[in-house]
């Protein structure tokens, strides 16, 4: 009989494990994204036809999104947009935890939406499906739950080295948007998965890049001043497209709640006129991106293609649809790139590349704006092309649009997306250390709740606690925290007004159940004595709140546990 | 991997039973990743099968539009067709083609150079390539994509385009004056040209062109063999026979055609000139040798003195011509017998006369030029 197995040997075991199901993750991400891509080029094939009339162009799209949008909002929920936020929020906030009806949801109105005209990119969807695939298979294993939210980024970074046939970027993806962390435990079994995805994908698809590109060089050093110039402009277009969608987004949510199972056929009304004027915004759109980088597009279509499509996804994204904007962004730069070369090349003809080049580099300028992963797209848009010569006037251009975007709108667009649901992904400055004491540790639980609609010399009359903080609002439907002080205050000079109006005027500082300490006391110090903690799920809900004098008890009750421990 | 409690140093009794759940578990997914790999990749094959179908629909689509006229439709189509079929030569081929038809050579160039880079002995990509620096007017890289393209490996029934492609290049060759290349290529071409009509008298034109008349009289009398009535191959005999002072057989050919193009009847007019004004022909006697030294003095005297009348220089070179011809003019109207030396003498002044004349007072007459060539055919122009 063996001996015992010491808890090291288990954890080793363990780990091997844990090696092998990222592997099989990794195939079966992969094969998921491949089927998922060949699949929406069947299904556009078989709607559209080789050269579709008008009247086929304006109907299908808003035909199909009929049953897309009742698929969306009667079964799959989950399953509208892109799906790498959902996939963050799912690692960040839910243990990893994605039901198994959303890889499944987001395959079928994904392949659907996509293939039937919508303006939208396949590899957003394949990070989803694959991280859902990732974590259905870690709770079928009954892996521990730790382990399950470990896969997720694991399932993602393999679809997506799938989906783009790009193995590094799709680690460098994982590890900067998905964990938000570069330096991540998990790059061993992410760069394992996304190997075995991107062998499977080869295996059946070959070793050919995304886009054939005629090699491309730095013709003069000066020419680097142009490039800059376009990771400008590139900065500028992605901003336009980030607040454009985030707007329009607002707009669709903003109408009645009955109408979300019409909002994407409205979507797909717009999308078939759109199509109508150029089809060349349907679907992912790839091939005009190639024709783009082998300079094949005169400078009006061009500059067209780049509004037109800008315009499609914006509409496409914020109707509720499935589909990511992966590709929107890539097709967006370059056109705007390869509009910005023609104009550089007709100036400077001998110390220029061809427009090819800047389709290319504007390529890359846009994803590193819109999805704000800038290491991501430089080696993207490298593995994409397999072309070395290009990647200094990328990292250029990559790096202004980043930065110009990243100045006037601070939030990135999939956490916006999210916020605009309620969600708040901890940021990496602000996520505590596992030992450190956070907002959740130092916040009071037994809250006194005060009736917005009630009167404020009412409120205060009835208010029997003494301890002077109070949550206006409900638990589900947070309005605001209040101190004693604020409410007489306000009873001096406006004693009649309602509660609710008066809360209005409030700043909305509050802190999520995770922040630390520091944090915690810093926005503490910036409000009137109260602290809201709400969740990071929903924004409605409270989940307690701290003041100066809960943080003492807080500390007292740590202290408490921490001597016991130690007897 | 399990989650459940594990102690220090204890074996837990359900160890096992999780162990081989695990496996069976890992074992079951790994059956699903086989079935789905062979799955997805009948669905992919299915689906690459569908692309080759579409691009091969674009790709006639695009030939049609081409055949019509309509460059940028078959422009769109044939990129069409090379995004369905990405390593698809014959469709790269044709982009790159109707590209140079709209003037894109740039572009089409960009194309072919990167076609070029998987296979750089490919006939039909070299002549495109060629082509498109032919039309820039990049003599070297042209010279070079021809050559690549002429010595790359041609299927075996493209014998007659890899012909053409040798002409095309002798065309090119020509155009750009590099006769002695052209006539390189030229023996080369008529080596392995079919017999046959036409493509003798194509190569006799081309060897004409480049000055090889002797090449050019060979492949007119080839194509005569096989058609002896041909009027082009008579014609074009008779003037390769002509440029190679080969008088008699130019005028027996170019009395048996019809042909009455200017040339023709120019050159049929001044070949007899020369043959009926020669003084130093062979086999006629001497009193017709003197008759038409006489003869032509006679209008090589009237010619000078209307020319210097017209543009009167009055140079010491002029008068010593001048008293030259009289005194020849003299000498032959004495009844006495003229020797050889007189005669060569003679046609020696009238040559230096009429070049004078030509130059002077231009353009020749037939018989100027008659003159001139029997000049030349003795020696005058070596003088």
């Amino acid at each position: 009989m063996s001996a015992p197995a010491t808890p090291r040997q288990l954890r080793l075991r363990e780990n091997q494990l844990f090696l092998v199901l990222a592997i099989l993750v990794g195939v079966l991400a992969g094969l998921s994204a491949v089927l998922f891509s060949v699949s929406i080029e069947q299904v556009s094939r078989r709607l559209f036809g080789l050269a579709p009339s008008r009247a086929r162009l304006f109907l299908i799209p808003p035909m199909v999104s009929v049953a897309t949008g009742i698929l969306l909002a009667k079964v799959f929920p989950d399953a509208r947009g892109s799906g790498v936020p959902q996939t963050e929020s799912a690692y960040h906030l839910a243990g990893g935890q994605i039901p198994a009806r959303v890889p499944i949801g987001k395959f079928i109105t994904g392949v659907l939406c996509i293939g039937s005209g919508h303006s939208m990119g396949r590899e957003g969807p394949s990070v989803q499906i694959g991280a859902g695939l990732a974590s259905t298979i870690g709770r079928w294993l009954q892996v521990p739950p730790q382990r399950v939210r470990e896969l997720v980024p694991v399932g993602a970074a393999g679809a997506l080295a799938a989906a783009f046939n790009t193995p590094v970027a799709a680690v460098l993806f994982a590890l900067e948007e998905i964990i938000g962390d570069m330096n991540a435990s998990l790059i061993g079994s992410t760069v394992v998965a996304s190997v075995a995805s991107v062998i499977v994908e080869r295996s059946i698809l070959g070793n050919e890049p995304l886009f054939h590109v005629p090699p491309y060089r730095l013709v003069h050093p000066a020419e680097l001043i142009a490039y800059a110039g376009l990771g400008i402009c590139g900065g500028f277009v992605s901003l336009l497209f980030s607040k454009g969608l985030l707007a329009a987004r607002r707009l669709f949510r903003s109408l009645p709640a009955g109408s979300r199972i019409l909002q994407p056929a409205i979507g797909g009304l717009i999308i078939g006129g759109l199509l109508i004027v150029s089809p060349a915004v349907m679907g992912v759109g790839y091939e005009y991106v190639d024709q783009a980088l082998n300079g094949g597009l005169l400078l009006k279509t061009m500059l067209l293609l780049c509004f037109l499509k800008l315009g499609a996804t914006i509409v496409s994204y914020a109707s509720g649809n499935a589909g990511g904007i992966f590709a929107p962004s890539l097709y967006i730069g370059a056109m705007a790139g390869g509009a910005a070369g023609m104009l550089v090349h007709r100036f400077a003809p001998f110390s220029t590349a061809d427009p090819g080049a800047y389709a290319l580099v504007g390529m890359g300028t846009l994803f590193a704006g819109i999805i704000r992963a800038p290491m991501t797209s430089v080696f993207m848009i490298f593995e994409i092309t397999q072309d070395y010569q290009i990647l200094v006037p990328l990292m250029v251009a990559n790096m202004l649009s980043f930065v110009i975007s990243r100045r006037f709108q601070a939030v990135p667009l999939y956490h916006a997306l999210l916020h605009q649901d309620g969600i708040h992904l901890p940021s990496p400055a602000t996520q505590a250390s596992p030992a450190a004491r956070t907002a959740r540790d130092l916040m009071r639980t037994d809250l006194v709740y005060l009736d917005p609609q009630m009167p404020l010399n009412l409120a205060i009359q009835g208010i029997t606690d003494r301890r002077g903080a109070y949550v206006v609002g409900a638990r589900d439907q947070f309005i605001a925290a209040v101190t004693r002080e604020q409410l007489e205050r306000w009873h001096v000079s406006a004693p009649n007004d309602q509660l609710g109006s008066l809360v209005k005027e409030l700043p909305s500082i509050h802190v999520h159940p995770d922040h630390p300490l520091d944090i915690v006391v810093d926005r503490l110090s910036q409000s009137e004595g109260v602290l809201p903690v709400v969740s990071r799920t929903d924004a409605h809900r409270v989940e307690g709140i701290v003041t100066p004098d809960s943080i003492l008890v807080g500390r007292d009750r740590q202290r408490g546990l921490g001597d016991r421990v130690r007897e | 991997m399990s989650s459940t409690p594990q102690r220090s140093g204890q074996l837990i009794p359900d160890r096992l039973a999780v162990i081989h759940r695990e496996m069976l578990q890992l074992v079951a997914l790994a059956v699903i990743a086989v079935a789905a790999f062979f799955l997805t990749r009948a669905v992919a094959i299915n689906n690459r099968e569908s692309s080759l179908r579409t691009a091969a629909e674009w790709y006639r689509r695009g030939e049609q539009e081409l055949e019509s006229g309509r460059i940028d439709d078959a422009i769109a189509a044939f990129r069409r067709a090379n995004v369905k079929s990405r390593n698809n030569k014959v469709y790269s081929v044709a982009l790159a083609r109707s590209l140079t038809i709209k003037g894109d050579r740039d572009s089409a160039r960009a194309i072919l150079l990167t076609l070029r880079e998987s296979a750089p002995e490919d006939a039909s990509i070299n002549l495109q390539l060629a082509r498109i620096a032919r039309d820039r007017q990049d003599v070297t890289e042209a010279l070079r994509f021809y050559h690549d393209a002429l010595y790359a490996p041609w299927p075996p029934d493209a014998t007659e385009a890899r012909r053409r492609v040798r002409l095309e290049l002798i065309q090119f060759l020509l155009t750009h004056g590099q006769t002695s290349d052209a006539q390189s290529e030229l023996l080369a071409a008529s080596a392995d040209s079919p017999d046959d009509v036409t493509h003798h008298l194509e190569l006799a034109q081309l060897f004409g062109a480049a000055g090889d008349h002797e090449g050019a009289l060979s492949q007119y009398e080839r194509a005569l063999r096989l058609a002896p009535d041909n009027e082009e191959a008579l014609a074009g005999a008779g003037q390769a026979a002509f440029h190679l002072a080969r008088y008699a057989l130019a005028q027996r050919y170019l009395n048996r055609t019809r042909a009455d193009g200017t040339d023709v009847r120019s050159t049929r007019e001044v070949v007899d000139l020369i043959l009926s004004r020669d003084p130093l022909a062979p086999r006629i006697g001497t009193a017709e040798r003197k008759h038409r030294l006489t003869e032509n003095v006679a209008y090589a005297t009237q010619r000078f003195a209307a020319c210097v009348a017209q543009s009167p220089a009055g140079s010491a070179d002029d008068l010593s011509l001048q008293n030259e011809a009289g005194a020849l003019a003299a000498r032959l109207k004495t009844p006495q017998p003229i020797d050889q030396d007189i005669i060569e003498a003679g046609a020696d002044s009238i040559d230096r006369i009429e070049h004078v004349v030509v130059e002077r007072c231009g353009p020749a007459t037939p018989i100027d030029r008659a003159l001139l060539l029997i000049g030349r055919q003795h020696g005058g122009e070596s003088r």
